[in-house]
Order: C-alpha cells, then structure tokens, then sequence
C-alpha cells in the first residue's frame, strides 16, 4: 500500500512536471495542446485498469459462494469501490479531453464515437449504481450487482472498443490523425506518457483501496 | 445439461399464457400501433435518417414492452417451475420466446409505419424490402436477447419499474447502432453483398448476449 502511493505520487509528480516544460513537437492545429497526452490519456487507462479490476472482483465473488462455500461480500464492496473511482477518472478523462477539443475542434461537445462511447459508459455505470441501491438485502444486492456488472462491462467493450473503429471520428489514432502509435509518437514524449499512465493507474488503485478500507471499517463498526 | 424438451415447455407454456392473457403481446402491439399513428400524424414526408430514427424508437419501446414482462410470475410459480427446469434452460426458453413475440411486433409495427408514414421520399430509387426486412429482423431478435437478460435482473428487484429501462438501454446502444446501419444500407437500396457483413454483426451480438447470459444466469437465479 504504501510502496503503492509513494511510487504513484512520484511518477505522477515527475509527469506533471516533465509534461509541461519539456520539449514537445511542434504540429500543426494541435500546438502546445499535444501535451494533454500526458494528462487526458493516462485517464482512460486508468479507468479501465480500474473497471478491469472490477470485473475481476465481482468474477470472484460470484465464484465465492460455490459448492457450499460462504459467499464473500467485501468482494463485491471491492468492486463497487473500483468501478466508482474508476467513474471518477472518467469524468477527469472527459473534462481533460473537453477542454483539449475546445482549443483544436473548436467545440466542447460533438458527436464523435469516442464522446459517444464515454457517455455510454457513464450511463452503464451509473445504472449499476442505482441497481445497488434499490435492493436492500446484502447477498442479493451484492449478487445482482456483480451480474450485471460482467454483463454490462463486456457490452461496454463491444461499444467503445470496437464500434469507434468501424466509423470515420476527428479524434487522434482515428482515421488517419496522429496519435500514440510506434511511428507518430516522439521518443521524449514516450518517456513521460509511459511513467504517467503508469502512476495514474497507481493513484486510482490506491485511492479505490482507502475507499474499500474504509466502507470495511463502517460495516464492522 | 440442456434438454430441448424443456425449452420447448418453457417456450409453449409462455406462448399460452401470453394468448391467454390480452395484457400479453396484444398490449405491446396496440402500444406500437397507437405511437405509429401519433408519429404518422405528427410527421409527414420524413428524410430518411429520421424515418429510420422514429422507426427504431418505436421498435426499441416496444420491445422494452414485451421482455419487460419476460420473468413476471408470483414466487409459487417460479418454486413449480424451478423444479422442472435448470435456469439455463428457462433462460433460453424465455429468451426465445421473447425474441419470437418481439419479432413479431417488430413485423407489424414495421408493416403499420409503411402503412401510415410510409417510404422517405429516396427520388432516384425504388426500396428492395427483402434486405430492409431482414436487417429489422435481426436487429429485434438482437435487441430482445439483450433485453430479457436485463428484465431476469429487474424482476429480482421488487416496486422498480423504472429500472429495467434505467439498466437495458445503455446497454442495447452497440446492438442499435450496428442495426440502424444495416437498415439504413437497406433503406438506400445498397446490394445485398454490402450488407451482409453487418448482418453478420447482428447476429454475433445476438451471440454474445445469449452466451453471456447463459454464463451468469445460474448464478442469478439461485436464491
């Protein structure tokens, strides 16, 4: 845990830094506003690293209660406590990237599958939200959240891993525009994307656990 | 292990009661038809992204409709039931017989949109019907499949009416999306070898929604 925060907050730190004063290409329309690589990027890994983790925790508490075994609920709080924080970056990821199209796009808001998918995304997990807090019995709540939370996670992946493909978007890594593939990305911006993602998905992890931890200590209290 | 026999009680004891109780299909059809007469009378000559978008609205509620009463039975039912079948055969039996009346609705809410609003005025061609037909088809059948997952999920959930739709409709965007292209290259009179490969699309998210719910069902349905 510790070893988990302190490696997170100085990548994350040395991120910020390097990604504003270091020297980034210079590229038409997009400027100084590449930079954004170093900020609004690492959030959607780090949602889905959280999201994945999810999936995996409520997988394992379905599992848990198998052959007679007693079933295990702070697994399922676990996956609620990812899929929330994971929420969070998302909202992060979208107001980063709000921002970034305001400056090149020239408009907060269009509709691009990318835009698309992260709004279905919000509005999966929201439901998922309010599926939990309509049942009031522990086991079952626990039990039809985590199904529905596999469900939705896999439909999830259909719609904005492999849907956005299909159609034409403005978006950087979509239909010809520069992005992070291994010929358009600059060596010196390698070096701090990677240490980014990297710290990002540690602060989320960490910032998921305290949540965990504590909704442990209010149920036992 | 899977029995066909039980999925074909299941089905038919569905099909039964739904013809025996006019708040069956009947209502879900007299739904779509009151909403295609309203449409019919609120639009007229409509392009051909909007003919399509009013005509996926109304087979998307309709469906909602009819999977949302997919797993409504009183617990006595269910414990007859349960000893009968294993759930995954009761999930295939339902969702067959959900996909079967949705398809169905779908049909004729089809032949009412034609009927009342009829064609988007496309000058320079005439509409083939056999690839729109089955492009809305296979976009209901996909739809449903979906959908009667989410209804086994909501009507574990007591006094939430709202939450089926809350839960399901996120979740049908990519089944919708690749459906309203298929029509939408139907629609424009595109040939059958451009469409196939998206019918393809539909038939594998069928795939994948049936498959998933198998896996997860079981664990649902145990109380």
């Amino acid at each position: 845990m510790k070893a988990l925060k302190i490696t997170g907050i100085i990548l994350v730190a040395y991120s910020m830094y390097a990604g504003l004063t270091f020297d980034v290409p210079r590229l038409v329309i997009l400027n100084e506003t590449i930079r954004n690589l170093y900020f609004h990027v690492p959030m959607w890994f780090t949602m889905i690293a959280l999201l994945g983790n999810s999936l995996i925790q409520s997988i394992r508490f379905l599992r848990s209660g198998q052959e007679g075994r007693k079933v295990n609920l702070s697994l399922d709080l676990k996956a609620k406590n990812f899929a929330e924080v994971a929420m969070l970056f998302s909202l992060l990821g979208l107001f980063t990237g709000m921002i970034w199209a305001k400056a090149t796009w020239g408009t907060y808001w269009t509709s691009d599958p990318k835009l698309n998918g992260t709004a279905v995304t919000l509005l999966i997990y929201l439901a998922y939200f309010v599926l939990r807090s309509s049942i009031e019995d522990l086991e079952k709540k626990a039990r039809l959240s985590s199904v529905y939370n596999v469900f939705a996670f896999v439909l999830m992946i259909v719609f904005i891993g492999i849907l956005p493909r299909m159609t034409a978007s403005l978006h950087p890594g979509n239909g010809g525009n520069p992005a992070f593939s291994n010929y358009d990305l600059d060596d010196g911006m390698r070096m701090v994307f990677y240490p980014a993602v990297f710290g990002w998905i540690l602060i989320g992890w960490w910032i998921s656990l305290i949540r965990h931890r504590l909704d442990i200590l209010k149920k036992e209290k | 292990m899977l029995r066909a026999k039980a999925i074909k009680t299941i089905f038919l004891w569905d099909w039964e009661l739904q013809y025996r109780r006019s708040s069956g299909w009947f209502v879900s059809l007299l739904f779509s038809a009151v909403v295609t007469f309203l449409t019919s009378l609120l639009i007229k000559n409509p392009t051909a992204n909007t003919w399509l978008a009013l005509m996926w609205m109304i087979l998307i509620f309709s469906a909602l409709q009819i999977a949302s009463k997919a797993f409504s039975a009183n617990d006595g039912q269910y414990y007859y039931i349960n000893q009968l079948v294993n759930p995954l055969e009761l999930l295939i039996g339902k969702s067959l017989s959900t996909s079967f009346s949705t398809l169905l609705i779908s049909l004729l809410s089809f032949l009412l949109f034609y009927i009342w609003v009829g064609f988007p005025n496309i000058s320079d061609h005439q509409t083939p019907l056999f690839p729109l037909l089955i492009s809305i088809s296979l976009g209901s059948v996909a739809l449903s499949f979906t959908l009667s997952f989410t209804s086994a999920i909501a009507s574990k959930v007591d006094g939430n009416t709202s939450l089926m739709s809350i839960l399901s409709i996120p979740l049908l965007l990519p089944t919708l999306l690749v459906s309203l292209r298929a029509s939408k290259l139907a629609l424009l009179g595109q040939s059958i070898e451009q469409i196939y490969p998206i019918w393809i699309g539909e038939l594998s998210l069928c795939g994948l929604s049936l498959a998933l719910g198998a896996i997860l069902f079981p664990y649902l349905w145990r109380s």
